[in-house]
């Protein structure tokens, strides 16, 4: 139902996309479903580059092949016919979610990120989640430099580039094309952010609907908006524990890395996932993970989470590393400690 | 057993089969690797190819290890088997190969029929419907051969179940049509009934055993029934499998009815087989 009243929003925003700039009472009709790109335009903030221009009716068409691109990899094409996969190793549902993943838009916390997703069922994963993906201004911030080196500095101010990017680089795969990019993009609309995400007050609604019609107020309406949400996806890289066994010092709690192990892990490393290495909740796998922890090796716990895995020649999936914004360091203790409770 | 009984039986045996049929098709997770490859040591496992993928099974057998230091306890001789197998459906493989040993074709067909599942159905079962060609020049001049001589048939059920995370056993019952043989005492048709099993000692490394029961009154007593035990190691795409096993044929056509090594003499093979799987279609995993 969220979905279906999302896609109208993001058709309403194609239908009205060029004649939201002056409307005299326009933020009388605001509510929670209201986009908050189309209340920023309202509010005289320029569109931004990844806009799509207004769409006919076939704008729904076109976000379910956005949809599918995302979540399966591939879907019916302008010429009817199947599309070739963007990737053959992943899609983008691997390491990305595409719902609300953190209780406070304005906070990165994976601490309370992991309870939210507990709630929800869905996975606590390496990339950030596409909910509101339109809404921010960067994408690959701060120490994706580091990994991506000059390939992110397009990346990083556009977001049709950081997509190339995250086709080709992230998932080994091919870049897309127009017709592709405009799907995604579409799809990427139909999660922006609305009011309602935004759990604005009622003070504030009340604010924002009187300011609508007054262009003295716009500029702290639209800070008020931005205040509500964060318009980057901070990533900062960190180092595995120089001495493996010592770990980071923190005392794990094995309730905590239960959940790591069953929302993050086997997202990926289950039977029928992306990694060939398959893990269970088998005494087997726990024992295979526990006994190389504490070796300084590449198969380490600590090594995998911080610096994950490469793309070789001949085997070209591989696994992302966590950000400290994506996994904490006590976090990666909890899943220690609940590994090697289970090893026992 | 008077009318009313077999009703009673009949009955009673349809409730179990639609129970367990309905059980076998129910929403649940389905039992994953009852063995990690395609086949135990010589014969067949009850897995198929996932869809797209392509296998390469190279294996080897050398010559009998009680050949002494001479024969560098059989690693001197070896025969060879080159074979490729594609998942066309999850549930369906095709296979070929050509072993050195008669310079003999061979190809399959697998078929899932039923596949366990967590919590629910106990067991998997899949069909192997198998042909082989010989092709050796025949050293007798005097007997000519026909092409359908050269001819081979094998039919097999593999039965399996996985109990626990580190166990599984296999049940096959096998037939082998040759349409020649060497002697008239001998069958065409020989039966057999396979078992096999594997017990995971960690994660990557596993013991298989394997064992064909041929039917007694088929098979003049030159031959054995064949056996087998080996390791299964696991490294990522690879899977190594070395052995030990009285035969030194790798298709049904030669193990089943015409293994000649005596175990209790020591008559035993070293061998491997090593499988490396392609994604030819779709997405990689």
């Amino acid at each position: 139902m969220v979905l279906i009243i999302r896609y109208f929003s993001a058709l309403l925003v194609f239908l009205f996309a060029g004649n939201l700039h002056h409307p005299a009472t326009v933020g009388e009709d605001w509510d929670e479903y209201t986009p908050v790109q189309e209340v920023l335009e309202t509010l005289g903030e320029s569109a931004p580059a990844h806009r799509l221009p207004g769409e006919s009716a076939q704008a729904l068409m076109i976000i379910k092949q956005g949809e599918d691109i995302v979540k399966r990899g591939r879907t019916i094409g302008p010429n009817g016919k199947l599309s070739p996969y963007v990737s053959k190793y992943f899609i983008c549902t691997n390491c990305h979610n595409i719902e609300q993943e953190d209780p406070d838009l304005t906070s990165r916390d994976p601490e309370l990120r992991l309870i939210y997703v507990r709630e929800k069922n869905i996975p606590f994963l390496q990339g950030t989640t596409f909910d509101g993906i339109v809404n921010r201004e960067s994408w690959y911030n701060d120490d994706y430099v580091k990994k991506y080196g000059d390939l992110v500095k397009p990346a990083h101010e556009d977001l049709r580039e950081a997509i190339q990017l995250c086709a080709v680089q992230c998932s080994q795969g091919r870049p897309l094309e127009s017709w592709e990019m405009r799907a995604v993009l579409a799809y990427f609309w139909s999660l922006q952010f609305t009011l309602g995400d935004l759990q604005l007050s009622d003070h504030e609604m009340a604010q924002l609907r009187a300011g609508s019609s007054n262009m003295a107020h716009y500029a702290s309406l639209r800070t008020l908006i931005r205040s509500k949400y964060l318009q980057t996806s901070p990533a900062h890289f960190a180092d595995a524990p120089p001495d493996k066994d010592k770990g980071y010092g923190l005392e794990g709690d094995p309730e905590k890395g239960k959940a790591l192990y069953e929302l993050s892990c086997l997202h990926c490393h289950n039977a029928n996932g992306v990694s060939e290495y398959v893990l269970d909740h088998s005494e087997m796998s726990f024992r295979n993970l526990e006994k190389k922890i504490p070796k300084d090796s590449h198969y380490s716990l600590y090594q995998i989470v911080r610096y994950g895995t490469w793309a070789q020649p001949g085997h070209r999936p591989y696994m992302p590393h966590y950000p400290l914004e994506r996994m904490s360091n006590q976090q990666i203790e909890d899943l220690r400690a609940y590994v090697e409770q289970m090893s026992m | 057993m008077t009318r009313s009984k077999k009703n009673l039986v009949y009955t009673f045996a349809f409730w179990i089969l639609t129970v367990l049929s309905l059980s076998a098709f129910a929403q649940k997770e389905n039992v994953y690797q009852t063995f990690r490859g395609t086949r135990v040591v010589n014969g067949h496992s009850v897995e198929t190819q996932r869809e797209g993928e392509l296998e390469m099974i190279i294996a080897h057998r050398f010559g009998r290890v009680n050949g002494g230091p001479y024969e560098l306890f059989g690693l001197d001789q070896a025969t060879m088997r080159i074979g490729l197998e594609y998942g066309v459906k999850n549930w369906l493989s095709v296979g070929a190969g050509r072993s050195s040993y008669e310079k003999t074709y061979d190809g399959f067909i697998k078929a899932r029929l039923l596949q366990q599942k967590v919590g629910g159905w106990p067991f998997s079962v899949t069909y192997m419907g198998g042909m082989a060609m010989r092709t050796l020049h025949e050293s007798d001049s005097v007997r000519a051969l026909f092409y359908t001589n050269r001819l081979f048939y094998t039919h097999q059920m593999l039965i399996a179940t996985k109990i626990g995370d580190r166990f599984s056993f296999q049940v096959s019952p096998t037939l082998v049509h040759r349409n020649f043989t060497e002697s008239r005492a001998e069958l065409n048709d020989v039966k057999a009934i396979g078992f096999a099993t594997r017990l995971r000692l960690n994660k990557n490394i596993a013991l298989v055993g394997e064992y064909y029961y041929i039917l007694p009154n088929q098979l003049s007593d030159l031959y054995f029934s064949p056996a087998g035990i080996g390791i299964d190691i696991e490294t990522g795409g690879h899977v190594f499998q070395l052995h030990f096993t009285n035969s030194r044929g790798m298709t049904e056509r030669f193990f089943i009815p015409e293994t000649t090594g005596n175990v209790l003499r020591g008559d035993i093979h070293f061998g491997f087989n090593m499988a490396r799987t392609f994604k030819l279609k779709g997405r990689w995993y």
